[in-house]
């Protein structure tokens, strides 16, 4: 651990090629524990392929690196000791309990061929609780609903225990209801666990309500970022995404509303 | 051996002329009106129209048998299996999978198999090419018969009658030398190394029985079929007296690869000297005139066991 | 309020496994080609343990128990257990429960070995018909994964086994062709290429027994690994599991153990795909339960085909392949029509 307090990822000029395009072009970023960012941007922006790379999951150029540590030098063991990653459309192997499902998240703490510890499985247990998930523990995870799929995906990047959580597109499947309820309890895990939350999302509204730091994306390269309050602005909302909206306030926050000229 | 007998044999034949037969006496030198002639029965009769001059053997059997009677330069080509005489013609056409064309593409005018695989009598019939269908015996008196056979079809009787009376001969001799087993001698002849056997209801096995042998394999299950396959535990049960290797050019076995298998060293024969024979795989799976010769075999193996 | 637990092994379920393998010994090795009283067998098994002497069988008898069905259903044991587990390994590597042992070339490459050395007539000494099958089995393997090995990950699994198809096809073809070169020594190659267990001796088992060891032990410790295999490669590598490397171990490891297996008894087909799949339907989809009861079954159901091979149509040895493919697809179908095919992945 460097001399700061508080663990830091830092993205150098990262750029992602595939099939020899670039996908994502020369992205520089800095997020330390506690903060909520938020990666928002029109279609094919390149935001999913942005938090793979940073997962881990694809090739990149660049560095990543947490505390001054090039990350690339790690052992996929050790940088899921430090990132973590819930994808946008999570497999749920059927026939595998959630309990079994949340404890795949401490393989980061295990040697290859060891059993789990006791540890280990009272970690499981009380994120488990700590979800509101007890009651499902012994349920097949291909059977839960949407909403409750979602929790048992954060719930596993949880009992991983790594600083910094990569959530890809966490609500794009649930109602309004659901949708509300996961971004609470995330927010609300930020603050308890001191993680810090990069994500992407789809709706700038709700982006703006919860995170601290946007980052717009256009072509795989980051055009704006800062305060929701700097980024979301008509102007650049019409530049990126090529549509007239109105920005009003909403108790403080930033609310993107869809102008509609009518013929 | 064979040719000191073919001296006894001819003055066999002298004296029977003596007694006033019309037998020819010399071989055949003097034409006789042979051809045309109609050899086999029922569904494999076949008419010969003249001394064939053309022949293929696709029968390692057949092809011991004509060179014996005298029709070798009569033979253009014998099948990949038969390895003796060494001077047959040999050739890559082959008894199991036969290639109609190759055989057709010879020009023979005669065809002589031991089974008639894929239609090729009929086939062969279709092209007008007579076929003579000569399958294993059951005993000694058929192969005696398929060689009087083959000197009718081929145009030369009068060596075929020396010969089988020379078989006779040379069979009567080997038994004569045998010594009579005191007590029941059994015995195991093994065709190849997944334990295949004969039962006495068989050509070779025929041989065995006249030696006064008791074949394990008579009471083995499926030795209704003749060819039964024998289990490890079945033989080791058995315990047989003699164990007698048909296998040792094709699956390379031998005493030594015998005492290596599972369960095998317990055997009596094993613990006996020469008690384990080796045959040739050849004579000990043909019904030609070396038949005599295995005979021979077994009857030294018979007397050595006895320490006679 | 409720203690939530991880998926595991019962002890009832260890019981009855155990308990499975010993009947399935007995069985094995009461029944035979000649008919021998089973208090006789037990006596004769009890002579060779110390201080208890008490059989007084004939010495034929005791040789047909010792030398020759023994080391059999010990054979088959040890082989049934190894497809089994490799099978069920390569299910958990590849995510596709119709993966089995076979995948990558090992039959094909085993059975090429074979062919090549039973028509070169090297097959007679006892040793290079195993050494030849095992060989083939390797370079199948290998040349499947320098073919299959793929940069991407998440592409990586698909690869290898597209590669092993055409692998698989190729050396089948080549050794169709050797064997139609040499047709008077086809009964033999097929006699080797539907298994068989008839020819087991002790140097059999000595000489496999080790490898399939090993390979079991290394399979068994990756349980848990195949558990993470199960939500995709990409989320595995997130999780921390060094995905390929991992999965290279788990392919070694199953294909060395199936080629030694078939090098000594031939192809034997069914036992990987069924057992596990059997039990899948009984306990689960959790490799950490699947694998060690896939090697234990894995046995059992051998060592019951074998008994069944010897004496279903008896005189008639039938070809122990045969056997697990007409056992196995019946029984599969009843577990099948008898529970929700929902519960089926």
């Amino acid at each position: 651990m460097s001399d700061n307090s508080v663990p830091t990822l830092s993205v150098d000029h990262l750029s992602v090629f595939i099939d020899k395009k670039p996908i994502v072009c020369d992205i520089s970023l800095n997020i330390s524990v506690g903060q909520w960012t938020c990666i928002i941007g029109p279609n094919g922006a390149g935001k999913s392929t942005l938090l793979k790379a940073l997962a881990g999951i694809l090739k990149s150029e660049g560095s990543i690196s947490v505390d001054g540590n090039d990350l690339r030098s790690f052992s996929e063991k050790d940088r899921a000791c430090w990132i973590g990653y819930v994808a946008q459309d999570p497999v749920f192997p059927r026939g595998m309990r959630v309990f079994d499902y949340v404890m795949l998240g401490r393989t980061a703490h295990l040697n290859l061929l060891a059993s789990e510890t006791p540890l280990d499985t009272s970690m499981t247990e009380s994120v488990l609780r700590d979800l509101d998930l007890m009651e499902f523990s012994h349920r097949d995870v291909a059977t839960l609903s949407g909403g409750e799929r979602q929790r048992v995906a954060i719930a596993r990047a949880l009992a991983q225990a790594s600083p910094f959580v990569l959530l890809d597109e966490p609500t794009t499947a649930l109602d309004v209801g659901h949708q509300q309820e996961v971004l609470e309890l995330i927010d609300r895990l930020r603050a308890e666990h001191k993680i810090a939350v990069i994500s992407t999302m789809h709706d700038l509204t709700v982006s703006g309500m919860y995170t601290d730091h946007l980052v717009l994306m256009n072509h795989g390269k980051s055009s704006v970022s800062g305060t929701p309050h700097e980024v979301l602005t008509p102007e650049h909302i019409k530049i990126h995404y090529k549509v007239d909206v109105d920005i009003i306030d909403n108790a403080g926050f930033p609310m993107v509303l869809p102008r509609r000229t009518l013929q | 051996m064979i040719k000191k007998n073919v001296v006894v044999a001819a003055l066999f034949a002298l004296a029977l002329s003596a007694c006033g037969t019309t037998t020819s006496t010399a071989p055949s030198s003097t034409p006789v009106a042979e051809f045309p002639v109609s050899v086999g029965t029922g569904e494999s009769a076949v008419t010969i129209t003249s001394k064939p001059k053309a022949i293929i053997s696709l029968s390692p059997s057949a092809t011991e048998d004509l060179f014996a009677i005298g029709a070798g330069p009569q033979v253009i080509a014998v099948d990949d299996q038969s390895t003796y005489p060494v001077e047959a013609p040999h050739s890559k056409l082959s008894g199991y999978t036969p290639n109609v064309e190759a055989i057709t593409a010879m020009h023979p005018d005669l065809v002589i198999i031991s089974n008639d695989i894929d239609n090729l009598a009929a086939s062969l019939k279709a092209a007008n090419i007579p076929v003579l269908i000569e399958p294993a015996p059951s005993d000694l008196a058929g192969a005696e018969a398929q060689i009087i056979e083959l000197g009718r079809a081929t145009g030369n009787s009068d060596r075929a009658v020396i010969i089988k009376i020379t078989m006779e001969h040379d069979i009567s001799a080997a038994l004569n030398l045998l010594s009579k087993p005191t007590k029941p001698i059994s015995i195991y002849h093994e065709l190849d190394n997944t334990m295949y056997s004969i039962t006495s209801d068989t050509f070779v096995g025929q041989l065995y029985k006249m030696a006064g042998l008791t074949n394990i394999a008579d009471a083995a299950p499926g030795a209704s079929s003749g060819y039964p396959q024998l289990s490890a535990e079945y033989i080791v049960k058995s315990n047989p007296t003699l164990i007698f290797l048909a296998d040792g050019i094709c699956c390379g076995q031998s005493a030594a690869t015998v005492a290596t298998r599972p369960g095998f060293g317990a055997l009596q024969a094993l613990t006996m000297p020469g008690a384990v024979v080796m045959l040739d795989d050849d004579i000990a799976s043909r019904w030609g005139p070396r038949t005599p010769e295995l005979l021979h075999n077994i009857v030294m193996a018979v007397n050595k066991v006895q320490g006679k | 309020m409720h203690t939530a637990t991880a998926t595991r092994i019962s002890r009832k379920t260890w019981v009855i496994s155990a308990v499975a393998v010993c009947l399935a010994l007995l069985v094995g090795v009461c029944v035979g080609a000649v008919s021998i009283p089973p208090a006789d067998v037990l006596a004769e098994l009890g002579n060779h343990l110390p201080f208890v002497h008490h059989s007084n069988n004939s010495s034929l008898n005791s040789t047909i128990i010792w030398q020759l069905r023994l080391p059999r259903v010990i054979l088959a044991l040890v082989v049934g257990s190894m497809l089994a587990t490799a099978g069920c390994s390569y299910q958990g590597t590849f995510r596709n429960p119709l993966a089995d042992p076979y995948l990558l070339g090992v039959s094909a490459g085993a059975g090429l070995g074979a062919t090549v050395a039973i028509v070169s007539n090297h097959s007679v000494a006892h040793w290079v018909l195993p050494i030849a099958s095992f060989a083939g089995a390797l370079i199948a393997v290998a040349l499947t994964y320098s073919l299959g090995r793929s940069a991407l990950v998440g592409r990586s699994s698909t690869a290898l086994v597209l590669a092993g198809v055409a692998v698989a096809n190729l050396l089948t073809a080549i050794q169709t062709l050797v064997q139609q070169r040499n047709a008077e020594k086809i009964r033999e190659v097929y006699a080797w290429v539907l298994g068989r267990l008839n020819t087991a001796g002790w140097g059999d088992v000595r000489l496999v027994t080790p490898y399939i060891a090993v390979c079991l032990i290394v399979l068994i410790r990756y349980r848990r690994v195949l558990d993470i295999f199960a939500v995709g490669d990409e989320e595995a590598l997130t999780l921390g599991l060094p995905v390929n490397r991992a999965r290279a171990a788990v392919i070694i490891a199953a294909s060395l153990g199936t080629a030694a297996a078939v090098s000594v008894t031939g192809l034997i087909g069914f036992v990987g795909i069924i057992v596990p799949h059997i039990l899948r339907l009984i306990v689960g989809n959790s490799y950490r339960v699947l694998m060690p009861l896939s090697l234990m079954f894995g046995g059992v159901f051998l060592v019951l085909a074998d008994v069944i091979a010897r004496t279903a149509l008896a005189p008639q040895e039938i070809p122990i392949g045969v056997v697990t493919a007409l056992i196995g697809a019946p029984f599969f179908l009843y577990i099948l029509g008898s529970r929700r095919s929902a519960d089926l992945t």
